[in-house]
């Protein structure tokens, strides 16, 4: 049975100035070792997210998560992310 | 809702969705109210938690009802009746927070909304599959 979840988080990485974000990533670890899967993270800066069908960037995750970090460097990238959340039916979370 | 803004990047627009809390919110922790049947009442398994918050914008109680009317549920609010928990009424799992979860103190626990958020990613990525195998 596959075991390794593979979770997309939209957000512009800065741990100097958003003290979420290291935490964010321990939780989701925390979460996935209490389910006993794996879990791979990759942050998805917010400039990356325009300019190219979303698709082809998103479709490999199980799920995403649109980190804090307001205001972003490109609100649209995030907005296009989590619109593909939705409409796509992706397991989505926004903390 | 045409021309839905955030006052923090636009300040003097006519339509701030995202408006500036009355009280600020950084560094506090609240007892949020959760209805049942919910997302996240069967995530944490109970009405009433207590987290932690970062922020200083939340959504304007202005347009509170007016997003409740659509499919942007609001599931969990303060003392004061104010969101702080949405979720989207049919997708699988679709929650927003104005908490963070993930500094929690049970964050050497794993937090409840997170397992719940991975466990709906493990069946979005089971229905992926088998979608895929039967091509």
């Amino acid at each position: 049975m596959d075991k390794h979840l593979k979770v997309g988080i939209i957000g512009d990485f800065d741990p100097k100035t958003f003290f979420s974000h290291i935490p964010t990533n321990e939780a989701l670890r925390h979460a996935a070792d209490a389910l006993s899967v794996s879990v791979a993270y990759t942050w998805l800066p917010t400039l990356s997210l325009i300019g190219q069908p979303i698709e082809t960037t998103l479709k490999k995750f199980d799920a995403l998560w649109c980190a804090p970090g307001s205001p972003y460097v490109s609100m649209d990238g995030a907005l296009q992310a989590i619109r593909f959340a939705r409409e796509m039916e992706v397991p989505f979370i926004a903390t | 809702m045409q021309d839905a803004e955030h006052e923090e990047t636009a300040p003097s627009a006519p339509t701030l969705l995202i408006s500036k809390l009355s009280c600020s919110l950084v560094g506090k922790t609240q007892t949020i109210e959760i209805t049942p049947g919910s997302c996240a009442h069967q995530a944490y398994g109970q009405k009433e938690v207590t987290e932690q918050f970062h922020c200083n914008y939340g959504l304007n109680p202005q347009f509170r009802d007016t997003v409740d009317m659509g499919q942007l549920k609001i599931t969990g609010v303060d003392v004061e009746g104010d969101a702080r928990i949405v979720e989207l009424a049919n997708h699988p799992f679709y929650v927003a927070t104005l908490f963070l979860p993930q500094i929690s103190p049970r964050a050497e626990r794993p937090h409840p909304l997170i397992v719940a958020y991975l466990r709906a990613a493990l069946a979005y990525h089971a229905s992926q599959r088998n979608a895929e195998n039967e091509r």
